[in-house]
């Protein structure tokens, strides 16, 4: 009985250690297995519109499409990248939505950071504030948006599209940056002003840094956001289209090969965006912010 | 170099300023339109094709505009195609030089035109001169005076103009539009598919349910294809239909609609799964991929089927007929001038010269578009020919869509009530009496 007694234990042990190792085992390949489902179901869109946009029509106008490209061919391609037709959207582009994340970021930092230093009860009524904001949908508010634009000269220049933009873009970036500011512990701001920072200094040289993160997702979304706009765009641009209008155009002429190589197109900047601020999006980058 | 913190400061405030001063730049408002456009009735690519009615050729060489020159320039809102654009661009340079009036195209799709135009109204900007609009998207453009009621202008429309097109200009017995472009919808067929099982293209409702049957006995699945679409495209659809069984799509529950809706329910188990989101982009894929070997689509498919997605192999005719006979709803673009144009001299003078004989000759010439007039002559391209004389066939047999104030009533009536007979078998004339009754009350509120 006594022997049994302990040896039961000893022997449990081992036991308990291979099920832990096990159930971690099964725990890994189970999130291998999710993100591999995530990443198919992300990437395989993109692939498609890909393959079609390279793709000679007998290849894609059948009714069972091979998965490989047996014709391929650049001419959707060519034809797209006409300088004529390209260059005034992509720059109206790409200047809008930088501009509305570089302006969005400046106006909407020094506001959260002050949001997230304020009391419990006022901070909360201010952030469900901003989340209400989100409650209406762009479409809902487009017109008497460009009705005012228009009547100030705002249509069909970038600024007035940066400024529509910055309408529902506004309240969600805040709405990050509050969270983001909010974690950084006020011990670290004391530190810094103790050391001799003013207070400007310890915004500039500690909390923004620390805040970076946070401020990058912020851009990021801000970017995305108005990179594909297309309410606030079809009132306000009349002159030369944006790139997402000109996509809707195409895919509204009924082509798919045109759709496919202007979808390509839009995404290739979204990309190469998200690869550029990826870096800045660490987690843990708070952590030990307060240690030694 | 490193640079220290405050230099990288500096720099990224010198940028932003620079950003900021970049985006004030006023964007080229007005000027040449970019590519796209979005296909309206009577827009996208039409087919080209042979002789036109009557007789004659065209010199080619656009017409002169009449009537008093506005000087100046003309903003023209119109959805083109990138190709379709720059051969109107190269038909308007004729008028730029014997009018003096320079004309700044401006794309804008059918479907904002309203909202973008009453956009400037309200905000008292209004900086366009010209607008050709989708004959089926007149309406509100009408009831909510963006556009200026033209009916003193009614001399400037040239008398030999299809009298088809003179009613869809019309609200109230105002002239509110003029005509530009007749469009229509005809019906493509996958040419061997059909030869297979022994079929040629439907010519009434009778031989459009056996192709159906013989195509789904021998493919296991629908092979026609109707335009399903919710909204407009399903209202096309419904539209025809009744005409075709010599109903009255404003009463919705007589005789002929009954009949109308009594076929297509019998006709919809025939029909491939897409046609549900079947309409005019969407339709060019379907008979592309051999999702459907029938199906109507406006004329700009034959472009986009034959040329860009390489079926040669699928053909047009003008389509099928019902009991009471062949009827196609008008599609096409009129030309409106919005209220409080600034050039409304220059755009009066413009769209007299798009009427012109030689223009409607060069554009059918060069764009393939139908004439809006009986006079005018053009050639197009040899492999267009079959298709454009579909075309031709088709606009024969054309009904223009009532211009009423409750159109919009009419039209969800005739979708619901498609939903509920075609696609869930409930008893039609019940069914349609409820609807009538709706349309009824919309016509009274609308003091009709």
């Amino acid at each position: 009985m006594s022997t049994q007694a302990i040896s039961h234990p000893a022997a449990a042990a081992p036991r308990s250690g291979t099920n832990a190792a096990a159930t971690r085992l099964v725990l890994r390949i189970g999130f291998v297995l999710l993100a591999a489902v995530f990443v198919v179901a992300t990437l395989l869109p993109l692939l498609v519109l890909l393959k079609v946009s390279i793709s000679a029509p007998q290849d894609i106008m059948t009714a069972r499409p091979p998965f490989l490209i047996y014709n391929a061919t650049l001419e959707h391609w060519r034809a797209l990248l006409n300088p004529a037709t390209l260059y005034g959207p992509a720059r109206h582009s790409l200047l809008v939505a930088t501009g509305t994340a570089v302006l969005g970021v400046l106006i909407a930092a020094p506001a959260a950071y002050v949001i997230s230093r304020m009391p419990r009860t006022w901070r909360y009524g201010l952030i469900l504030g901003l989340l209400f904001t989100q409650m209406f949908p762009d479409v809902g508010i487009a017109m008497p948006v460009a009705i005012t634009f228009l009547r100030l000269g705002l249509n069909d220049t970038d600024l007035g599209l940066m400024l529509a933009h910055l309408v529902p873009t506004l309240p969600f970036v805040a709405w990050i940056l509050v969270g983001t500011f909010e974690m950084i512990p006020r011990e670290v701001e004391e530190a810094a002003f103790v050391d001799g920072n003013g207070k400007i200094g310890t915004l500039a040289r500690v909390v923004m840094p620390l805040a970076a993160p946070g401020i990058a997702v912020a851009a990021l979304f801000a970017w995305l956001k108005s990179w594909n706009d297309l309410v606030y765009a079809i009132y306000l641009f009349l002159g030369e289209r944006t790139l997402p209008l000109m996509t809707f155009y195409y895919s509204n002429r009924g082509s798919v090969f045109d759709t496919a190589t202007f979808a390509v197109l839009l995404t290739i900047p979204v990309m190469v965006v998200t690869l550029a601020l990826q870096r800045y999006i660490e987690a843990g980058t708070l952590s030990g912010a307060i240690k030694g | 170099m490193r640079l220290t913190r405050r230099q990288f400061g500096a720099l990224a405030l010198a940028g932003s300023t620079t950003l900021l001063l970049a985006a004030c730049g006023q964007s080229s408002t007005g000027g040449p339109a970019s590519a796209g456009g979005g296909q309206t009735t009577g827009g996208g690519q039409t087919t080209g094709g042979g002789q036109t009615t009557g007789g004659g050729q065209a010199s080619g060489k656009p017409g002169t505009a009449g009537g008093n020159g506005g000087g100046g320039s003309v903003s023209f809102v119109t959805a083109l195609a990138e190709d379709e654009r720059t051969a109107l661009g190269e038909i308007l340079k004729g008028f730029e030089s014997s009018a003096g009036v320079q004309v700044k195209m401006i794309q804008m799709e059918s479907q904002d035109v309203v909202n973008q135009l009453k956009a400037k109204k309200t905000a008292g900007k209004v900086d366009v001169d010209l607008v050709a609009q989708d004959n089926l998207r007149l309406g509100p453009l009408v009831r909510d005076s963006i556009v200026e009621d033209l009916s003193g202008e009614s001399a400037r429309v040239p008398e030999t103009t299809i009298d088809a097109l003179v009613p869809v200009t019309q609200f109230d017995n105002k002239r509110f539009f003029l005509p530009y472009r007749p469009n229509v919808q005809i019906a493509f067929y996958n040419e061997a598919k059909l030869s297979a099982a022994g079929l040629q293209p439907p010519k009434t409702w009778d031989e459009l349910l056996k192709a159906g049957q013989t195509l789904k006995e021998k493919e296991g699945i629908g092979k026609l294809a109707i335009q399903g679409a919710a909204g407009d495209p399903l209202s096309v659809t419904v539209f025809e239909f009744i005409k075709q069984a010599g109903g009255d799509p404003l009463a919705l529950n007589d005789a002929g609609t009954v009949k109308a809706f009594e076929f297509m329910a019998q006709l919809e188990p025939l029909l491939t799964p897409e046609y549900r989101t079947a309409k005019f982009d969407t339709m060019n894929t379907i008979i592309s991929n051999d999702t459907a070997y029938l199906g109507s689509n406006w004329p700009f498919g034959i472009n986009v089927i034959v040329d860009k997605n390489g079926r040669k192999d699928i053909k047009a005719y003008q389509g099928w007929a019902g009991p009471n006979g062949e009827s196609h709803v008008l599609g096409g673009e009129v030309l409106g001038i919005p209220a409080g144009a600034p050039n409304r001299a220059g755009a009066l003078q413009l769209a007299e010269f798009l009427m012109s004989k030689d223009t409607q000759a060069a554009l059918l010439t060069k764009l393939g578009w139908p004439p809006m007039r009986t006079d005018a002559f053009g050639n197009v391209p040899e492999w267009q020919k079959p298709y454009f004389q579909a075309v031709q066939e088709a606009l024969k047999h054309v009904d223009a869509r009532p211009n009423v104030p409750y159109w919009e009533d009419v039209s969800r009536a005739m979708n619901d009530a498609f939903r509920d007979i075609v696609q869930q078998k409930q008893p039609a004339k019940e069914t349609l009496d409820r609807y009538a009754s709706a349309i009824q009350k919309a016509k009274q509120a609308a003091g009709a």
